[in-house]
């Protein structure tokens, strides 16, 4: 017994049809049985073939009671989406085996299976269960007799678009929104995360966009622009919030200090917990830098005003013209916490002579004036701003718009060190900004107390600094004198935290010392976030970090532990290469070139440069999203659940236990068709594998026709070419995969079943049926008009509509090289063995044969035995098996486990 | 009218019915029915939510009856058997109606007329319902001894596997010795060991089990009683009789090498072989493959010799051997191998084999032999399904005469030193215990299993099992696996000790029975017999033999027998239920 885990008898290894007889053998024998599949269903592949030869059973009939009985057998329990880690033999004969189960983020106790999940959901993926041919939901039901039949949610990982956000803003949930017309859930979602969305989808430099996918390919899915068409209709259909202050009150009250994008979001968020919140705001006017900082060029204020009324809504206070200059002050005003989120607006000094001048001013003055509309006349005049990061663009190219005649950008690096992102240097360039690189001023020279010229000095780069940037060196004799009506300077901004000093313990450059966790400050009821903690950086980078504040402003006051659990949990972000490589053939889909207002017009206008998507282009924009995550995080599927049972939250649970003895069940692999390239699987849409005839087949079928999939024709010529990846040293097997003549000899009788009138020939090299009636069954094939080429299929050429033509030799009297034209092509693909039997068993290895598949060291005495003693086969882990074969092999896979566990009861 | 309280659930099946169905008309119609006391439908009604609630309506409303109208009840019939027990109800109180194989999936074209129809099926299930009552399953004690006919390496490993298991065995065989054919052979393909070895390892292993009892030179003669305990007597050496006690019995009787007649490809001749009788040959000749002080130097094998032979008379064989040519390609080898050694062609000069095939089924890991073969200089030619090869004596030598399709049919001469007529598999003779076991024996010969996809060792008869070439034929190993899952089914039988019988059987009105024989000539399994009641000769049904067929019933000229489940009261209610109107009653709903 084992390690305080649970104990069976014996674990069996997949829910296929050989696991599930061997499982319910031995649960009849009154063994207790742990069945583990790794897929959400029993079954296997049987249950989704059509018909099963030579009694044309139907397959879902014949498997379902099986799959019933095996769920519902009380000697055995089946745990389906479950993988196991390692199965390690113990001294005393048993085993130790350690599993996780999966994580379906549905209960399964709590869903009912009825599918409202997947009608909401709003990501379509390949159905691996129709091989696929057509598309089922990220939430899905496997298939309709699936055991047991419960939802779950496809995901691979968090998408590269979500999980680059540092606010946690789920981009591929809006997008997928966006792409089914489903504007108002996508800002509702965008408003989980993140209250600005107006201000994020015109002033956010679109992290994810950088991480998309799609950028990999013909150009990344413009996610700014699609959440600026989603905000937009929705401010236009509410110009106000349609929710107000939260029922939820609680007693306690908060003090937020800026109301800059941290302190609003930090004040959406804890307001939405019912605290009382009052947001302090030194400058006249809402909003910090969005309404300071950024010219309306870039960002309409209506936009941003109608941003803060979302925060306002929840009932949060913003006191404006309030300066704070104690936080001791504000405890004793009766506020339970302060959250910090000041922001970095404290201009930094050159230290040059003439700074003081008049019309030397620093960029955030400059702005401040510019965006709170002060009369500031530019007209014919030269500006000089310096600095070389997006604070330096964005006063240049506000002096444009107030008229000057000259705007010029000095920068003491190089342009590959320039700080400011690319698109924002060449909008200005574009509009007429001068840029002049590795120069700086001085000294600024005035007459009257007024600045007239800048006296600079052109650089060199010399050793990397302590930021890691090369160091400008001035380069002797190299003075210029430039006349200058206004300098701005826009050379790095502080917090403006002097004030706290007394208070609050703060590092040497002003920023406020923080847990980087928890935002919590050195006093234990402050917290901090923004630029007031990390110096000047992004709005989007303020959101997240107020958001991580309000979280564990909240755990403080609940009296919980503080600490990053709960706070993020989102899935690791999923590989892109794999994500390209399990979309073989995307197609092209080109983006939308941006729309601007044309740079010379815009140049002297405030008006909004970048031009909105058109409702189509929104769609279409959206529909070329590659899911890279599976499931988007729309969370349209918990909105839609009536039983609650959606936990996008869940993780995998791993679990040891001990049992007596194994069977490894594992089936077999198809073989890849696109690994057959001269059979143009992949590339010829009419060219199908078996597996998906038989779900064209199957009662449970995609389509409600036999139609071909190029444009929905009903075949009347179909080929099947047999030994596809079998009998083939091209593609490394040598073997005979036994089936194959079989199901297409089951295949055509169907075919000509549902199609009377339907030509269907076979190419073939034996016809090997071999089994008990199965020769009956190709005479009767035959007899039914089934014609059978014997001779190899060498090519398959696409031809015009879509037809095929195939070059075979008829090695048969008819003789010679020959080519026949077909609607439709069906490879009947062969079985491969399942690597994945062999990767089970830590310690002792399970012994492969020389073609891969598990071993039976003494076949024809003890057949289903492995190399391990106490291990077992059954089914085609250790060969292509039809059937019956697998029946028989699981009955003697089961009787030798028993036997083996009878054995170790006895102490053998 | 009734006083029962029946529960009816009608299911959505997510869509598979309600997408063709009005399931809540259906509801509210059948809610008024007599009778009823709950109505719901529900998503899925199998799920482990909607089952739940099935239970707490059970409990909280006194249900002593209920319908389910969903799937076949193929699916889901022992789901609600077994929900019902949870609940307390008689799982057997309990009716399934399916709306989905036999109406919303049938009727996707007319979703009025499917509804219509769905409501008589449920009212028929409600009217079975009310006439239903508490059934019993019968439970048998087991007998944890098997019986193993046939001491070939089928039964033998059979026997074994089941003596590991603690369960007793006997072996019955007919001849003197144990291990069927596999004893007198050789190398056997595809591992390459003796064969007279294994079946000594199998032997020496079975003779070390005190609970396996072998009887050679025996034969069953007389079997009675059914699965858990059937009563045997064995004959053994011809005269003395034994009677044994056990509760599963497996058939691994074997198969008989197919006898040519003569004149059939030479057959009779000198120099023409069956391929048994060729790797007899080459397994005692050590070095040199030589008859009579002759080297043979040129083979012939003829392919599907007895097998495949769809158009041919009485005798013909009409299935595939499955053995034969694996088989004769592993044989070929050999007898290279001890013509010529191991070595290259080039060592093998003037030793020639010859092929003639029609398909070569050398299927799944037998493809690299017959590579193998390919590689070794063994020539392949295939002849056509119609179109034989001849074989003659010309100048003392045999010719074989082709027409090798691979030529595009041009016609090839062989003069042969040996001409091997690859032979399959016949069944055996075995009339006589078929008539004793009652077991079904397919068009080829072999015994019928109850399903050849899923259940291939179980038989229409409960506890009888068939094992090995008994069943079709079968490679050496794929026999021993046959033997040891009917094993496994024997084990999964007896381990528990009992066996729970359906409850569905006949019983007689023994007043009205007036013992005319009707029913005893009708019945397919036995379980009539002759008794007397009260001085009056009457028929008595043996419950453990009953299956519940109902051959009986129409026969019986009084109306004497019904069927416990589904009594003539019973079907002619839901008769009447499924005839009535439905758009009369729709209008007779009472407004309130």
């Amino acid at each position: 017994m084992g390690n305080g885990g649970s104990h069976y008898d014996v674990l069996v290894v997949g829910g296929g049809i050989a696991g599930m007889e061997s499982a319910l053998t031995l649960g009849d024998m009154g063994y207790t049985v742990l069945l583990v599949e790794k897929e959400p269903s029993i079954g296997g592949k049987m249950v989704l073939l059509s018909k099963v030869f030579p009694t044309l059973d139907c397959a879902s009939c014949i498997s379902t009671p099986k799959m019933a009985a095996t769920a519902n057998h009380p000697g055995v329990n089946a745990l389906t989406h479950t993988e196991i880690d390692e199965i390690i033999k113990r001294d005393g004969g048993d085993f130790l085996v350690r599993l996780h189960r999966k994580p379906t983020f549905v209960d399964p106790v709590a869903c009912t299976g009825c599918g409202q999940c997947e009608t909401a959901c709003t990501v379509a993926l390949p159905d691996q269960f129709h091989y696929e041919m057509v598309a089922r939901r990220a939430a899905y039901i496997p298939y309709p007799q699936a055991v047991p039949k419960k939802a779950l949610i496809e995901r691979h990982g968090s998408s590269p678009c979500s999980f680059a956000c540092p606010a946690g803003v789920k981009a591929h949930g809006i997008v997928s929104l966006v792409r089914c017309g489903k504007y108002a859930e996508a800002f509702h979602l965008h408003m989980e995360d993140a209250p600005l969305p107006g201000c994020l989808s015109r002033a956010c430099y679109a992290p994810c966009e950088a991480e998309c996918t799609r950028g990999q390919l013909e150009g990344p899915v413009p996610i700014r622009l699609i959440k600026r068409f989603m905000v937009d209709r929705y401010y236009q259909e509410h110009p106000e919030p349609e929710y107000g202050p939260p029922e939820k009150r609680r007693g306690e009250t908060v003090a937020v200090v800026g109301s800059g994008p941290g302190g609003l979001t930090a004040a959406f968020f804890l307001a939405r917990e019912g605290y009382g919140v009052t947001v302090f705001e030194a400058a006249s006017e809402a909003g910090g830098v969005l309404r300071l900082g950024i010219p309306s060029y870039r960002l309409p204020k209506d936009v941003l005003d109608r941003d803060i009324k979302n925060v306002t809504a929840l009932g949060v206070e913003i006191r404006t013209n309030s300066r704070v200059r104690s936080i001791n002050e504000l405890k004793e005003q009766g506020f339970d916490a302060v959250l910090l989120a000041g922001g970095a607006m404290d201009p930094g000094r050159m230290g040059a002579p003439g700074e003081e001048l008049e019309g030397v001013v620093d960029c955030l003055t400059f702005l401040r004036e510019v965006n709170l509309g002060r009369q500031i006349d530019l007209d014919g005049k030269t500006v000089m701003v310096v600095g070389g990061g997006n604070a330096a663009i964005d006063p240049a190219r506000a002096a444009l718009r107030l008229g000057a005649r000259k705007v010029l950008i000095q920068y003491r690096r190089s342009r590959a060190e320039m700080p400011a992102h690319d698109w924002e240097v060449e909008a200005a360039r574009a509009e007429g900004v001068e840029f002049q690189f590795l120069k700086a001023p001085q000294r600024f020279l005035g007459i009257d107390g007024r600045v007239v010229a800048t006296e600079s000095l052109s650089m060199r780069l010399g050793e990397p600094d302590s930021s890691g940037r090369r160091r400008p060196i001035p380069v002797d004799g190299s003075k210029q004198t430039i006349p200058v009506d206004l300098v701005v300077l826009s050379i790095g901004l502080r917090p403006g935290t002097t004030p706290f000093a007394p208070e609050l313990e703060l590092e040497k450059n002003g920023r406020v010392h923080v847990n980087s966790a928890t935002l919590q400050t050195s006093i234990p009821w402050v917290f901090a976030a923004g630029d007031a903690v990390s110096g000047p950086s992004s709005i989007v980078d303020a959101i997240g970090q107020a958001r991580r504040a309000a979280f564990s402003l909240d755990r403080y006051l609940n009296g919980e532990v503080l600490g990053e659990a709960g706070f993020d949990e989102r899935l690791p972000v999923v590989d892109k290469q794999a994500v390209l490589a399990r979309s073989p053939s995307l197609a092209v889909r080109s983006p939308r070139e941006k729309r601007e207002l044309a740079a010379e017009g815009r140049a002297r206008s405030f008006a909004e440069i970048e031009a909105p998507l058109a409702e189509t282009e929104v769609r279409y924009c959206a529909s070329r999203c590659l899911d890279c995550g599976g499931c988007s995080e729309c969370r349209e599927c918990v909105r839609a659940c009536p039983a609650n049972a959606i936990s996008l939250n869940m993780h995998p649970e791993e679990e040891v236990l001990s049992v007596g003895s194994v069977i490894v069940a594992t089936g077999f692999k198809l073989f890849d068709a696109h690994l057959k390239p001269t059979y143009g699987y992949g590339r010829y849409p009419n060219v199908i594998t078996a597996m998906q005839m038989d779900r064209l087949l199957s009662p449970t079928r995609p389509y409600h026709h036999l139609v071909r999939p190029s444009d929905g024709k009903v075949p009347d010529n179909i080929a099947f070419v047999l030994c596809t990846g079998s009998r083939d040293y091209k593609v490394g097997n040598r073997l005979c995969s036994t089936v194959c003549c079989m199901y297409s000899t089951k295949q055509a009788q169907l075919i000509m079943g549902a199609l009377p009138l339907a030509d269907v020939t076979i190419y073939y090299i034996d016809i090997r049926a071999f089994g008990k009636g199965y020769e009956e069954f190709f005479e009767q094939a035959k007899a039914m008009g089934v014609n059978y080429v014997k001779g190899r299929v060498a090519k398959i050429d696409q031809v015009d509509g879509g037809s095929l033509m195939l070059h075979y030799e008829d090695t048969t009297e008819r003789g010679g090289a020959n080519q026949a034209e077909h609607d439709l092509v069906v490879l009947s693909i062969g079985i491969l063995p399942n690597a994945d039997a062999l990767k089970l068993f830590e310690g002792e290895a399970l012994a492969a044969d020389p073609f891969g598949y598990v071993r039976e060291p003494n076949e024809s005495i003890d057949p289903g035995r492995t190399s391990i003693d106490g291990v077992f086969v059954a089914g085609t882990a250790s060969a292509a098996r039809d059937i019956p074969d697998s029946i028989l092999h699981s009955g003697a896979a089961s009787v030798q486990a028993a036997g083996y566990v009878e054995s170790m009861r006895n102490g053998r | 009218m009734t006083d029962r309280r029946i529960g009816v659930y009608v299911c959505s099946c997510g869509g598979n019915i309600s997408d063709y169905v009005d399931v809540a008309r259906v509801r509210d119609v059948v809610e008024h029915e007599p009778g009823v006391a709950a109505a719901r439908t529900h998503m899925f009604t199998c799920s482990d939510a909607s089952q739940q609630e099935i239970i707490e309506d059970i409990r909280n409303e006194s249900l002593d009856g209920l319908v389910v109208a969903s799937c076949s009840p193929k699916l889901h019939l022992f789901t609600f058997r077994a929900m019902a027990d949870r609940a307390g109800l008689n799982r057997y109180q309990y009716v399934q109606v399916n709306l989905r194989e036999q109406c919303s999936w049938a009727h996707r074209d007319d979703t009025a007329l499917a509804t219509e129809k769905a409501i008589r099926l449920v009212r028929a299930g409600i009217a079975k319902a009310r006439l239903t009552e508490p059934l019993a399953t019968m439970r048998i004690e087991t007998t944890p001894k098997v019986l193993v006919i046939g001491a070939g390496v089928a039964g033998l490993r059979a026997a074994l596997a089941l003596s590991e298991l603690g369960l007793s065995v006997f072996i019955v065989e007919r001849s003197s010795d144990v291990g069927g054919w596999t004893r007198r052979w050789g190398k056997m393909f595809p591992h390459q060991q003796q064969g007279s070895d294994i079946v000594a390892a199998l032997s020496a292993r079975v003779r070390h089990r005190e609970n396996i009892t072998l009887f050679t030179n025996a034969e069953v003669v007389e079997k009675s009683g059914s699965v858990g305990k059937f009563t045997l007597q064995i004959r053994v050496d011809g005269f003395h009789t034994i009677p044994l006690v056990v509760g599963a019995i497996i058939v691994a009787t074997g198969f008989d090498v197919y006898r040519p007649s003569p004149g059939e490809f030479g057959y009779g001749q000198d120099g023409v072989m069956t391929l048994a009788e060729f790797k007899e040959l080459v397994d005692r000749s050590p070095e040199d493959l030589s008859r009579g002080g002759r080297g043979i130097k040129d083979i012939v094998y003829i392919y599907c010799v007895g097998s495949r032979q769809s158009g041919g008379g009485d005798d013909a064989h009409s299935y595939c051997s499955r053995y034969c040519c694996a088989t004769a390609v592993h044989t070929a080898i050999c007898a290279r191998e001890v013509s010529c050694g191991l070595g290259p062609a080039k060592d093998c000069i003037g030793f020639h084999q010859f092929h003639l095939f029609r398909d070569m089924r050398t299927y799944g890991k037998h493809e690299i032999p017959y590579e193998d073969a390919c590689r070794k200089g063994c020539v392949f030619m295939k002849y056509g399904d119609d179109d034989p090869p001849k074989v003659d004596r010309v100048d003392g030598r045999l010719r074989v005469r082709v027409n090798d399709q691979y030529l595009g049919g041009e016609e090839v001469e062989i003069d042969a030193d040996l001409v091997v007529l690859v032979t399959g598999m016949v069944p055996r003779e075995n009339a006589a215990l078929v008539d004793v076991l009652k077991l079904p024996v397919g068009v080829d010969g072999f015994f019928n299993e109850i399903h050849p996809k899923l259940r291939p060792v179980e038989t229409v008869v409960d506890g009888e099992l068939i094992a090995g070439t008994a069943q079709g034929p079968k490679t050496l190993p794929e026999s021993v696996a046959s033997g040891l899952s009917a094993a496994a089914k024997a084990a999964a039988l007896l381990k528990k000790g009992y066996v729970d019988l359906e409850p569905f059987i006949a019983e007689v009105d023994t007043s009205r029975c007036v013992w005319c024989g009707e029913c005893l000539d009708a019945c397919p399994y036995g379980a009539v017999e002759k008794t007397s009641v009260q001085g009056k000769e009457v028929a008595r049904i043996l419950p453990s033999l009953c299956k519940g067929a109902g051959a009986c019933i129409p026969v019986c000229p009084e109306n004497a027998i019904e069927i416990a489940g589904y009594t003539d009261a019973q079907v002619e209610v839901m008769i009447d239920a499924l005839v009535r109107e439905v758009v009369v009653e729709e209008v007779a709903v009472p407004v309130t």
